[in-house]
């Protein structure tokens, strides 16, 4: 990898993280459990690897913007996540946040 | 699916054991429920290269296991500029005074080469430790902030506890568009000056250094220095001790950047003295013969050229001297009232 290759590389890794979770919270105001939201979410064009996903739950749900719980599904225990009280109120304000700055950068452009 | 046990087995060693159990049997959850739907699209079991495949796509298993950790710093953003900062003003003034104390001991105790070199060997193993140190500190600070922020604010908000008034004055180019000095050049400054001092202490001791090979030419020659450049070394010495103790205060008094160029023309003015002195030298004599009574017949012609001429270069040295100075202190004058017509307009 050259070192613009990387530069880009950081770039993009540095705007898609907010991106992330802003997805993540836009999907979980339907409940899901970890594969299923990463399934879902690529279903719409947004593939996030598992490594990535899975500790981003742990650390909205530390957050407060998320709340879960174990129940069984397929004979299997599973943890279901979804959007908490804070975390509506929160995501309207970050979706508010990113339409004004998508709108901004069209603008630019 | 003993791949997979084996690889969350991996995972666990990697988490915190408080949250362990909870978080791998979630990721088993999630990877178990993928890899059903694997199986089912391929409408077989995966075959070990194929489970391998998916699992090295997943991660190594420390790297996964970091992802759960909330992110960890010895020294976090937030303070590594004060760091940074430090550590060069604890590196600056370990050399300095190590520097003094070399330089007084080995011109003390023990003044010779091997000293000198035991001296520099030891400054890589100092600057570590001082390294270390400063880094521990830090990161002692850092765990504070991080772990008890209610105990310490002061110390977790450090980048906004300051003031605007605070700054350090505006970088202005001088009258002869000359810039500041980089504090780093400053510093160079100091610790080669302390170097140069010590090298000229073991002078006396250790002619080559100053000679070279022409001191060993020196010794069997029949020519030898007076006396009075003894006087003249120790003129030296303090000069360069003057000078460098000037310097030093300066640096820490903050007062680095721009030197008044008063100080300048005052070491310049103490610059004359040891010229001068050499002015002083009894019928001029800088030179004579290691055995006058043997040589004098053979080499007396020779000792009183070579002093002829030595005296002769002294006075146009001295000359220049003083011509540079009267130069320095025009310019000052002429600086001087230049600032005061600026600030009558």
């Amino acid at each position: 990898m050259t070192v613009t290759d990387n530069v880009f590389e950081n770039l993009r890794l540095e705007l898609r993280r907010g991106c992330l979770t802003l997805a993540v919270l836009a999907q979980l105001r339907q409940e899901h459990y970890g594969y299923t939201l990463r399934k879902a979410l690529a279903e719409r064009g947004l593939e996030i690897d598992e490594s990535t996903l899975y500790p981003l739950l742990r650390r909205l749900e530390t957050q407060g913007l998320l709340e879960s719980e174990w129940r069984e599904e397929d004979k299997r225990n599973k943890r279901f996540y979804h959007l908490s009280g804070d975390g509506q109120r929160i995501f309207g304000q970050l979706l508010g946040e990113w339409r004004a700055i998508n709108a901004s950068i069209d603008n630019i452009l | 699916m003993e791949l997979l046990d084996r690889y969350l087995q991996a995972v666990k060693k990697h988490l915190p054991w408080k949250r362990q159990d909870d978080i791998i049997a979630e990721l088993r959850a999630n990877l178990e429920a993928q890899l059903e739907d694997k199986e089912a699209a391929l409408g077989r079991p995966l075959t070990q290269g194929e489970t391998e495949d998916w699992l090295r796509q997943i991660g190594a298993p420390i790297q996964v296991a970091a992802r759960y950790l909330p992110q960890q710093y010895l020294i976090g953003p937030a303070l590594f500029p004060t760091y940074w900062f430090v550590l060069r003003l604890a590196f600056m003034w370990s050399m300095i005074i190590y520097a003094i104390v070399s330089a007084v001991l080995i011109a003390t105790q023990s003044p010779n080469g091997t000293a000198f070199l035991e001296a520099v060997l030891r400054v890589p193993g100092i600057l570590i430790q001082v390294a270390a140190w400063v880094t521990l500190i830090f990161a002692v600070i850092e765990f504070a902030a991080a772990h008890y922020p209610e105990k310490c604010p002061e110390i977790a908000g450090v980048t906004t506890q300051w003031s605007p008034s605070t700054l350090p004055p505006l970088e202005r180019e001088d009258a002869d568009g000359k810039k500041p000095r980089h504090f780093s050049h400053a510093v160079a400054e100091v610790v080669f000056g302390y170097i140069f001092l010590i090298w000229l202490l073991l002078i006396p001791h250790y002619p080559y250094l100053l000679l070279g090979p022409g001191a060993y030419y020196l010794h069997g020659s029949p020519f030898q220095l007076a006396p009075f450049w003894v006087t003249f070394y120790w003129a030296v010495v303090g000069l360069n001790v003057l000078q460098l103790g000037w310097r030093s205060v300066d640096l820490a008094r903050g007062a680095w950047q721009k030197p008044p160029r008063l100080q300048h023309i005052v070491m310049s003015a103490f610059g004359l003295i040891p010229l001068g002195l050499l002015l002083t030298v009894r019928d001029q004599v800088y030179v004579t013969l290691t055995h006058p009574a043997l040589d004098q017949a053979r080499y007396g012609g020779t000792v009183d050229s070579m002093n002829k001429a030595i005296h002769l270069g002294v006075l146009v040295v001295l000359a220049i001297a003083v011509l540079s100075l009267a130069w320095e202190i025009g310019q000052m004058r002429m600086g001087a009232y230049r600032k005061r017509a600026a600030g009558m307009r």
